[in-house]
């Protein structure tokens, strides 16, 4: 148990310091650059603007939000501060909406999709690696070049590509948006009907990409595996090639997991990309349309969102892993 | 006495990628009595592991069964289907334990339900309790910690894994047991337990025969009580450890006995000092003598002719028959070999 | 090394990969040879003209010599030409309407609407504008007239004037233009192929794509070479020198494992700004932040090679540090530094296009990357227009490149880990 209580003392000390580090990184990035960052900022968002008491107005309201006359660890205590009340700031591009109220309602739309998206993609791609080590010959000669094709194919490409099939030309599912532009967002069967109709694009292209990267990376772990020593062994005990193959895949699937705890980040931001191509109304959106409006408090809220969102289900895994892998206790006694 | 294990005439291949035959065990016939050892030595790639594996009878690619019978405990299992061979002869007639120990077990699985799997693989109906038991018992008996069988393979030392695999292969006692250098990658200290404990089993009657195969020839003697030596995919000689120690007759015994190799990482890579050269390809073997292009005595006959095991006079000190044959495969005469031997070791030249 | 070599170029999967960046890179070489240019031309006046070839209609009309060809079949191209799908469909219904009333032994359930020619004969021995179904909508009766009318007018065998003005402001017929007269292609002054049609800026799409190959090649090319020597240096001192220095760099590679560098770069890029993001700079800011991974497989094989012999003789003769991990530690990883430079190309490639998606890829103007002309195609709803070419030849290059150099490095994988092979 002490290996245990070690390995999830030390993953919790650790997603803390992430945390920390995630922060400070968004708080630092923008203020890092040359010049005034505030005028940089504001003056993207108001370049379109004619009356010129606006811009001044967002000018002022956020110098001071910024802090810009002030030493660098005041102006980041405020950031904290601001953080601490769930402040992320005034959008520019939809004033006076606050970016948390924007972000609060792209956010579930996103977890929605991502989040089974990701974990579908995960397990099919390794029951299909996995199949694939075991039987090679055939199956594997088409899966092999298949999955590198998938897993090369940019996430906006599958979803430009689905989209264009089956929304356009056949017709089958909707092209964008997340739900019915006749409807508004409230709780009934139509709006879930509708909401799970134009859910089918973007989590098949999101699953589809998942499912190449992760069957090339269950197949050659499975590779290793099969050649393991340990194999051979159970083989001469005369234990059955069936439940040998059970020892192999849940030794290749272990890594798998650790492997998508490191990987989770890119899966989302390849996701991210699909979201805008369907419209659909997630981070990802969120961002476009920030960067559309050079709104500057939108983009920050979105990436420091996307980052905890990260992190978080980063460190969830890892904590799923310490119970399933005894290696993990075994290390931590060494 | 009878015959535990006996082999004849056993050939098993390579198939390689390029789809070439490798004969690794070429024509090897020997057996093994009830209570006897054996031990089978030579350079690394000289077939000898190739040898351990096929012995039990279950192949798999890239290695197969060409010709020849193994016989267990008067069951000949050449004829058998792989299913039955891994239902009735595997673990239970034939067990194993392999070269490397350290990666031999399941790291995520705990060692009782590897045992279990093991029981139950030949007895499905084994409970739960009943295998703890006797596994407990069985590691009371072997000096192990009853608390390992609670353990993950990764949480033990290379030692106590080590003597982990011998516990668990032989749990089913087995007639034979082939040990393929369980002894090589371990300090000098678990050396010894080891092979205490393999003498221990055979002792105590867990295991009715047993192989030992190693690359160190002298180890042999204070383990095995006859010793085979291979070459090639061949036996070259065999005899009784102490014969085979103090009187190799077969050129390259002997320069196996003269080179002392130190037990240490990466010792297996280490070619012969004494013997210079390498073994001739296995995908298209000489017709001769297979050791012919590295002999100091070779004559011209020897390329020309292949050599048969030949059995000599020289019988036990004992007298008695009981185990290998005194024989060995050189067109050279017993006497003239002996005698370049003593004259090299007075400084002579060879003959 | 030559040995190694050998085998790497005997791997079936490496010499595809291998051969498809080639013929890329001599597409991109050759291409604007043929075809000089600017790319970012905007040579059409409007958006998304189809592919094909554009010739002058004005060079066509005016051309010196017409030739008189007597084609059977010029007529019913015409009119197979003129008709619509939609107005194809009509004259369906409408058939469908008159057999229920006059059942005749046409079967239309086998009909082709694609032949023109049934369809216009069957549309002859039919069609009676005095006839009026109830369930029809008046403008459908009307649309109908018309199809009847247009192709009354494309069968009727009129020549085509052409008018010039006069001085005093008249017209006065110049030339006429029979329904057999033709022009050859090589006598008209000016002519261009537009294989992959035009963008929404009306630019030559595949004259676009090519250079953008080459910019996005040489993007992946520096943001690959900045993030490999970044990780390489940063593996080999945390792999070799270990200790206080092993556990600062760990710190920060663990760090930036788990921030998405997609966050970072989004963060950057925005924060550089729209007019400072020419290509390269995207290209350093890719580079500077995905160098982890490289960092990390380096330093795992440095620690395997730390105490290997030849490198305990190196330091206890003193060699310097530069030196042991030049002379004899790097020719042990190079195989795994090139894998991890081929995989960090191909994903800087991907993170410019990705980038560019969103609106912060390089400044606009002054050359075409891959990922901006997709980011100005889903701009213009290419793809809810039926303007594939606009950007499904892009989505396919960029998968090809990605695909070729994974390839590439799958058979450099399985030549130095044989376990991997078949």
């Amino acid at each position: 148990m002490k290996g245990y209580r070690r390995y999830f003392g030390k993953k919790i000390i650790w997603f803390l310091i992430t945390m920390f580090f995630a922060v400070v990184l968004n708080f630092l990035l923008p203020r890092l650059m040359p010049g005034d960052p505030v005028a940089g900022i504001t003056g993207r968002a108001v370049s379109g603007m004619s009356d010129a008491s606006v811009a001044q107005t967002i000018y002022n309201q956020y110098a001071e939000r910024f802090g810009t006359n002030k030493p660098m660890y005041i102006q980041f205590f405020t950031y904290l501060k601001n953080l601490a009340h769930g402040d992320l700031g005034v959008s520019f591009s939809q004033y006076p909406r606050t970016v948390a109220d924007i972000l609060g309602a792209s956010i579930v739309w996103t977890l929605v999709l991502q989040f089974p998206a990701i974990i579908v993609g995960w397990i099919i791609g390794n029951v299909l690696g996995a199949l694939a080590a075991y039987i090679r010959k055939g199956f594997d000669k088409v899966l092999l070049p298949l999955s590198l094709f998938l897993s090369g194919l940019p996430a906006f490409g599958m979803a430009i590509t689905l989209l264009v099939v089956f929304g356009i030309n056949l017709k089958w599912l909707p092209t964008s948006g997340g739900y019915s532009f006749s409807l508004l967002p409230h709780f009934s069967f139509t709006f879930i009907k509708s909401v799970l109709y134009h859910y089918w694009l973007p989590f098949l292209s999101i699953v589809l990409i998942a499912i190449g990267g992760q069957a090339i990376g269950m197949r050659s772990m499975s590779i290793y595996e099969l050649n393991a020593d340990y194999v051979k062994y159970s083989r001469f005990l005369g234990i059955k090639d069936r439940k040998i193959v059970g020892y192999v895949f849940r030794n290749a699937m272990l890594p798998q997991i650790t492997g998508l705890a490191l990987s989770i980040g890119t899966m989302v931001s390849g996701a991210l990309i699909a979201e805008i191509i369907f419209s659909y109304p997630g981070l990802g959106s969120s961002i476009y349309k920030g960067v559309f409006a050079s709104d500057y408090p939108l983009i920050s809220g979105s990436t420091l969102i996307i980052t905890v969102m990260v992190l978080v289900a980063s460190f969830a895994i890892d904590i799923v892993y310490g119970f399933i892998d005894p290696r993990v206790k075994a290390a931590q006694n060494e | 006495m009878k015959n535990m294990l006996e082999v004849k005439d056993l050939t098993t291949k390579y198939i390689t990628r390029f789809h070439e035959d490798v004969y690794a065990v070429d024509h090897v016939s020997f057996c093994v009595k009830e209570g006897k050892s054996v031990g089978i030595a030579g350079e690394s790639g000289c077939g000898k592991s190739t040898l351990a594996l096929s012995l039990m009878g279950y192949y798999f690619p890239p290695l197969h069964y060409t010709s020849g019978e193994i016989i267990i405990d008067g069951k000949n299992i050449s004829g058998m289907s792989p299913d039955e061979v891994r239902l009735h002869i595997l673990g239970t007639e034939i067990a194993y334990i392999p070269q490397a120990a350290m990666n031999a077990l399941n790291p995520t699985q705990r060692i009782i339900r590897f045992i279990e799997d093991v029981i139950r693989a030949h007895q499905p109906k084994a409970s739960k309790k009943d295998i703890y038991d006797l596994a407990r018992k069985r590691f009371e008996i072997l000096n192990l910690p009853a608390d390992v069988l609670q353990r993950h393979a990764v949480e033990l030392s290379g030692g106590m894994k080590q003597r982990t695999v011998i516990a668990i292969s032989t749990i089913l006692s087995p007639k034979v047991l082939i040990a393929d250098e369980p002894s090589s990658a371990l300090d000098v200290s678990s050396q010894k337990m080891v092979i205490k404990m393999i003498r221990d089993l055979m002792e105590m009657g867990y295991i009715k025969s047993m192989i030992f195969i190693t690359h160190e020839l002298p180890l042999l003697y204070n383990v095995t009580d006859d010793i085979m030596v291979m070459y090639a995919g061949q036996l070259v000689e065999s005899g009784s450890a102490k014969q085979m120690v103090f009187d190799p007759v077969h050129p390259y015994s002997k320069g196996l006995m003269d080179s002392i190799i130190v037990p240490e990482e990466g010792a297996r890579d280490i070619k012969l000092a004494a013997i210079p050269g390498t073994p001739p390809n296995l995908k298209n073997p000489p017709m001769g003598c297979r050791f012919a292009e590295r002999c100091k005595y070779m004559t011209p006959l020897c390329k020309a002719y292949a050599v048969k095991m030949t059995d000599f006079g020289d019988v036990d000190e004992n007298g008695s028959h009981q185990g290998l044959n005194r024989s060995y495969r050189c067109l050279l005469p017993v006497h003239e070999l002996k005698a370049s031997y003593e004259s090299e070791a007075k400084g002579g030249a060879a003959i | 090394m030559k040995n190694s070599l050998a085998q790497v170029f005997k791997s079936g999967k490496f010499l595809v990969g291998f051969s498809i960046i080639v013929a890329i890179v001599l597409a991109i070489i050759v291409y604007p040879l043929l075809v000089p240019g600017n790319p970012l031309e905007m040579i059409g006046v409007g958006t998304f003209f189809k592919p094909g070839t554009y010739i002058s209609a004005y060079d066509a009309v005016n051309s010196r010599s017409f030739y008189t060809l007597n084609l059977t079949d010029a007529a019913a191209k015409r009119v197979a030409s003129k008709l619509s799908d939609a107005d194809r469909e009509v004259m369906l219904e409408w058939f469908t309407l008159f057999f229920e009333e006059n059942p005749g032994d046409v079967d239309l359930e086998e009909m082709d609407i694609n032949d023109t020619q049934t369809l216009v004969t069957l549309w002859w021995e039919t069609y009676d504008p005095s006839i009026r179904f109830d369930s029809m909508t008046s403008a459908k009766r009307k649309y109908i007239a018309r199809v009847d009318a247009q192709l009354e007018g494309i069968l009727e065998d009129a020549d085509v004037i052409i008018a010039a003005e006069n001085d005093d402001g008249t017209l006065s017929q110049s030339s006429v233009i029979l329904g057999t007269d033709y022009v050859n292609v090589s006598d008209i002054a000016s002519v261009r192929i537009l294989p992959l049609g035009t963008d929404n800026f009306g630019r030559d799409v595949l004259k676009q794509m090519i250079s953008a190959c080459r910019t996005s090649l040489l993007i992946g090319l520096i943001a690959g070479t900045i993030a490999t020597l970044i990780g390489l240096v940063l593996g080999l001192l945390s792999g070799y020198v270990g200790g206080i220095v092993d556990d600062v760099i760990m710190f920060v590679t663990n760090l930036f494992t788990v921030i998405p560098s997609f966050v970072l770069l989004i963060l950057i890029s925005f924060s550089i700004g729209q007019e400072q993001r020419g290509a390269r700079v995207v290209a350093v800011v890719i580079g500077v932040t995905s160098w982890v991974w490289t960092t990390r497989s380096v330093r795992a094989q440095v620690v395997s090679l730390r105490n290997r012999d030849h490198v305990n003789l190196s330091k206890l003769s003193g060699h310097s540090l530069v030196r042991i991990l030049i002379m004899d530690i790097l020719p042990y990883i190079a195989s795994y530094v090139i894998m991890a430079f081929i995989l960090q190309v191909c994903s800087g490639i991907l993170a410019e296009a990705q980038l560019s998606m969103l609106g912060l890829g390089p400044k606009t103007t002054q050359v075409p990357t891959l990922g901006l002309m997709m980011y100005w195609a889903m701009a213009y709803a290419a793809h809810i227009n039926g303007a594939w070419w606009a950007y499904f030849p892009i989505v396919i290059l960029i998968a090809i490149i990605s695909f070729s150099l994974n390839l590439m490095n799958t058979g450099l994988d399985q030549v130095f880990n044989p376990q991997l092979r078949d």
